[in-house]
């Protein structure tokens, strides 16, 4: 902190002024943010390591910048640490940061002992564990503005002469001992990048404060940050990726006047110059239809009973254990239930209905478990006043715990589909007799209405069905039918169709919370 | 009234409660007439053997140090205890020449009859309308339904008339007059408060209970609450619980004071209770050397 006016030297002033220090710890920061869009790049393959920028590979770029961010990292503990900037950190590096760098120290050392040496765990064993050892100390032992800096100017220095020295270069590969992987150069240096950006961004952020609790809310503040961007940056690259490889697939022979969209609207077989999934897409929708209306009646009573009039004790937890196993059961095991209970007993043969069945299984439990929190979370007080009223319990239920209860049940329901309509395990062996098929199933125009019991039929519903998801596992896994454009193509209209289903359980949902609260 | 021989169990002093602390004479009729009730929350005792008479049209304020069971007393009231599953009540409450914990109590109707107000103000999270309306309509005095409206018996007159009658009951029908249909959780708490009154007024209760109805809300809400309680036991039977001994002292015909371990210590004319109480214990507390 600046002097001013004589100000008592024990506080520090309440606005801090640049002293430089910030400045020049940005670099280190910047280098970091920039360093980890790079190693990303890599890893996606947008670029290649030994991809000319400016005269320079880029592989030769991040190198540079790690032992540009371990000078700079230096300077900057040495001028905090010999006072000529001013800075205010703590006596010592916290316990948890000194182990992280042990532990970075512990791989490091070990990896190099016992694969570059080649030594046996006798040796590359206690030569990490004393070097983890003596880093933490190391650490622990000088004040906070060295223990920030030096262990991830280290850090980078040494990463980044391994990459600029070529020992660990573009042509660089790795294959354990008992292990097929192999790991290659590019791989590494974006790792390189990757993790030493974080390091970089926190240290240099955390200087730039000038360390102490300031430095650390910024260091933390920026870490968390960058995660939660390559968090958002992966879910975006997912969909780019989905869009780009399915979009040409999807608009194959598409025309705005007349619309045309032959892809998504035609059937596959002979008669259509552009085969198309309409089939699978409607087969999905029915199932996912058929699903919901099997289910949520069924977990909303349940949960109303198990929330609202059943004891609260041992049986309530063994019901709510064991949904959750339900939950968490694998689909294929709900398939193989499904082959073996449902389909012997509906038409021995696999059947639009069936699929809808098995799927609502699996939705059952999701939705039961969160109904069951949104009635809980429900206030007592309104069942008070209600009871006060001397209004019954159900008419309470239904009047005011329900009403209060649906935007919670329908997360569930929303949450649920989204995880059944990308199904393929439980309708593998219950849906599907041809994945490509020609027509869709009309399950609406296929109500007949008769004079004798059961009044009505549908052999839409009892009928083979096929759904997007099990058209992709045909195309790509098996193989079996079409080209691997149309199962990109496929994948695209599957996301759109749970897209799809997520915006109307999500406008429901808006739409009943408006109610609740206008 | 009882014979009343309890030992204290504060052990700050060895009081006897004497019976004449208890007796309290007044003109008219009662309301409700409670006599021996014990209440037990699984193997502690919340109340013991309390006996008194509440009359009618009045307001009689029940105070006492937290935990004393003057909120757990007013709960056995209108049988709102039931909902609590550990707690067991014994003994009788009397209400129109019937015992309320006879087994073939109409619980509905009792609580239709004993209206309750909570702590916190609890109103629906629907319109001030449909909260006024709730009552009536569960019971089928009101039916603005579709199949109502089909067959022309469409009680929407009714139900403005009622809405209009409560709200001018719980002096709030000036505040919202104009906003009938928008969500009473956009209300201020003292008039979610007032709004939750007038929900009580709507089925037309006898009795109506408040568990300390004031104690959410700031100083001018609390005196609007007040005002109306007054001026309600000119038609409805008024039983408060309060921890605020000027407000019991304001507004209350009677008070009863409850103190630690569940007792009915002394029940009275309020001016009495606090100009002239009988009691040491409950001098301490009302003057604040206690509780």
């Amino acid at each position: 902190m600046s002097e001013s006016g004589g100000a008592n030297h024990d506080r520090a002033n309440i606005v801090t002024e640049t002293s430089g220090v910030d400045r020049l710890a940005g670099v280190p920061a910047v280098f970091g943010a920039v360093a980890f869009v790079v190693g990303w790049a890599i890893v996606f393959r947008w670029v290649h390591v030994t991809d000319v920028l400016a005269g320079v590979t880029y592989a030769t770029l991040l190198s540079a910048g790690h032992v540009l961010a371990a000078v700079v990292l230096c300077a900057v503990g040495v001028l905090s640490t010999t006072g000529v900037v001013d800075t205010d950190p703590d006596d010592s590096t916290g316990l948890f940061t000194a182990l992280a760098f042990g532990a970075i120290a512990f791989v490091g050392v070990g990896l190099t002992a016992s694969q570059t040496f080649d030594t046996g765990a006798g040796v590359w064993l206690p030569a990490s564990v004393v070097a983890l050892v003596l880093v933490t100390v190391a650490v622990l032992s000088v004040p906070e503005d060295l223990g920030v800096t030096l262990p991830v100017a280290a850090f980078e220095l040494v990463v980044g002469l391994a990459v600029l020295t070529d020992v660990i270069g573009p042509s660089w590969t790795w294959s354990p001992h008992g292990f097929s992987a192999s790991f290659v150069g590019p791989i590494a240096i974006a790792a390189f990048a990757m993790v030493g950006s974080l390091l970089c961004v926190w240290a240099g952020t955390n200087a730039s404060q000038g360390f102490g609790s300031r430095g650390r809310e910024l260091g933390a503040y920026s870490l968390i940050s960058t995660y939660a961007a390559a968090l958002l940056a992966i879910l975006v690259l997912l969909i780019v990726f989905v869009v780009q490889n399915g979009i040409d697939q999807v608009l194959k022979g598409a025309q705005l006047w007349p619309f045309k969209l032959p892809f998504v609207l035609n059937g596959y077989g002979l008669q259509y110059d552009v085969n198309g999934i309409f089939p699978a897409i409607v087969g999905t929708v029915w199932l996912v239809v058929g699903a919901v209306v099997f289910a949520v009646p069924l977990a909303v009573g349940a949960a109303v009973y198990l929330t609202e009039y059943a004891d609260q004790g041992r049986f309530t937890r063994i019901v709510e254990t064991a949904t959750n196993g339900l939950w968490s059961t694998p689909s294929i095991v709900y398939g193989l239930f499904a082959f073996a209970f449902l389909l012997p007993r509906i038409q021995n043969n696999v059947t639009l209905l069936t699929g809808q069945l098995v799927l609502g299984f699996m939705l059952l439990p999701l939705v039961l478990i969160t109904s069951r929190e949104a009635l809980q979370n429900v206030p007592d007080e309104y069942r008070d006043a209600s009871a006060a009223l001397g209004v019954t319990q159900w008419q309470t239920i239904r009047s005011v715990v329900l009403p209060a209860a649906i935007p919670g049940v329908l997360t569930g329901v929303i949450l649920g589909v989204g995880r059944i309509a990308g199904e393929t395990a439980p309708i593998l062996l219950v849906l599907v007799r041809e994945p490509f098929s020609a027509s869709a199933p009309s399950v609406i125009g296929s109500f007949h209405f008769t004079a004798s019991a059961p009044f009505v039929t549908n052999e839409a519903l009892l009928s083979p069905a096929t759904a997007l998801p099990y058209q992709l596992f045909a195309v790509i896994t098996a193989g079996v039918g079409a080209s691997q454009e149309f199962g990109w193509g496929t994948a695209l209209v599957l996301l759109c169709v749970v897209m799809f289903f997520y915006a109307i359980g999500i406008t429901t949902r808006i739409y009943f919370r408006r109610k609740l609260r206008q | 009234m009882s014979q009343m021989e309890t030992q204290t169990t504060t052990g700050e002093t060895e009081e006897q409660i004497r019976d004449e602390w208890l007796e309290y004479d007044f003109e008219g009729e009662s309301a409700l007439s409670v006599e021996d009730l014990d209440v037990f929350y699984g193997n502690d005792q919340a109340l013991q053997s309390i006996s008194m008479d509440v009359p009618e049209k009045s307001v009689t304020a029940l105070i006492g140090p937290s935990g004393c069971g003057k909120s757990t007393f007013l709960r056995c009231l209108n049988r709102m205890n039931d909902r609590i599953d550990a707690a067991r009540v014994e003994g009788t409450v009397e209400f129109d020449g019937e015992n309320i914990y006879d087994d073939d109590v109409n619980l509905v109707e009792l609580r239709k009859r004993i209206g309750m107000v909570f702590q916190s103000p609890n109103p629906f999270p629907k319109s001030i309308r449909e909260n006024i309306s709730y009552g009536p309509r569960k019971h089928g005095d009101i039916d603005t339904g579709l199949v109502a409206r089909l067959l022309g018996r469409d009680d929407r007159d009714e139900e403005e008339e009622l809405v209009e009658r409560c709200l001018r009951g719980a002096a709030l029908w000036d505040e919202v007059h104009d906003r009938l249909d928008d969500n009473a959780l956009g209300l201020s708490g003292g008039q979610q408060q007032r709004l939750c009154i007038a929900r009580a007024l709507a089925v037309s209760p006898d009795v109506l209970l408040m568990d300390e109805p004031a104690s959410a809300l700031d100083p001018i809400a609390t005196s609007k609450i007040e005002d109306l309680v007054e001026e309600l036991a000119e038609e409805y039977t008024v039983v408060i619980v309060t921890h605020n001994m000027q407000q019991a002292a304001r507004i209350s015909d009677q008070t009863a004071v409850f103190l630690t371990g569940g007792e009915l210590v002394e029940y009275g004319d309020t001016d009495q209770i606090f100009e002239n109480p009988q009691s040491q214990r409950v001098e301490d507390y009302i003057t604040g050397k206690f509780g």
